[in-house]
């Protein structure tokens, strides 16, 4: 599901395949990079889209870009210009 | 310090206020009552700090700063309503036809204890306001979302 930047843009991500591929669970990514466990699960279902700040740390714990855990969603914002 | 610590210490904070406030209008001591709640604001705020187990990361601060500005857009609005109505009380200046004007609206002028009244009213309405909003926005941000894990 397509999270909301509060601009009205899509934003996806693979932050649950990565915990997966790194046999981490949400409270351990949480914990590693700072935050609540809460914040983790609301940025994987895409209530919440995190800062740039959240999101490097997010793609660095993971040691991969910024674009391979965050997508932006250019097609979704095509729709919304139509 | 822990955060059950943190919330019973809140706890027995909120007891002695209380009790103060009793106090304070048995005696009709207002400045107590203020003193006192200015004071137990102040303790809890810097105890706060030393909690430990409470994490507050940016979505947490997001949701504060939603539902604080969004309490602050509305209360203004009835904040101003209600000033504006005092302020013509304080004012009373009709121009136009005054002898009229006065034998049909008598001067009223509200009482302290009516002032004391819309004061709890505005008090209530904020509270009610950013609790509200900050429900709204704790569901926005994925509060209450449930996982497999």
């Amino acid at each position: 599901m397509p999270g909301n930047t509060g601009t009205g843009r899509p934003m996806k991500n693979k932050i649950k395949v990565f915990r997966a591929m790194n046999d981490l669970t949400q409270e351990d990514l949480a914990q590693a990079i700072g935050v609540t466990r809460q914040t983790i699960l609301a940025i994987e279902k895409g209530k919440y889209v995190p800062s740039l700040d959240l999101a490097f740390r997010i793609s660095r714990h993971f040691r991969v870009n910024i674009e391979e855990v965050f997508q932006y969603d250019e097609a979704a914002l095509t729709i919304d210009i139509d | 310090m822990k955060k059950n610590t943190f919330y019973l210490v809140v706890g027995c904070i909120a007891l002695a206020l209380l009790a103060i406030f009793w106090y304070s209008v048995e005696l009709h001591i207002r400045f107590l009552a203020e003193a006192a709640f200015v004071i137990a604001i102040g303790i809890i705020y810097l105890i706060r700090k030393k909690v430990t187990d409470i994490i507050d990361d940016e979505r947490s601060a997001r949701i504060s700063e939603q539902a604080s500005i969004r309490t602050f857009q509305v209360f203004w609005v009835a904040f101003a309503a209600m000033s504006i109505g005092a302020v013509m009380q304080m004012l009373y200046v009709p121009t136009f036809s005054k002898a009229d004007f006065e034998e049909l609206h008598p001067r009223e002028i509200l009482g302290p204890r009516m002032m004391g009244y819309f004061q709890l009213g505005l008090l209530c309405l904020m509270i009610f306001l950013y609790v509200g909003f900050r429900i709204y926005y704790a569901r926005k941000y994925g509060d209450w979302e449930t996982d497999e894990e």
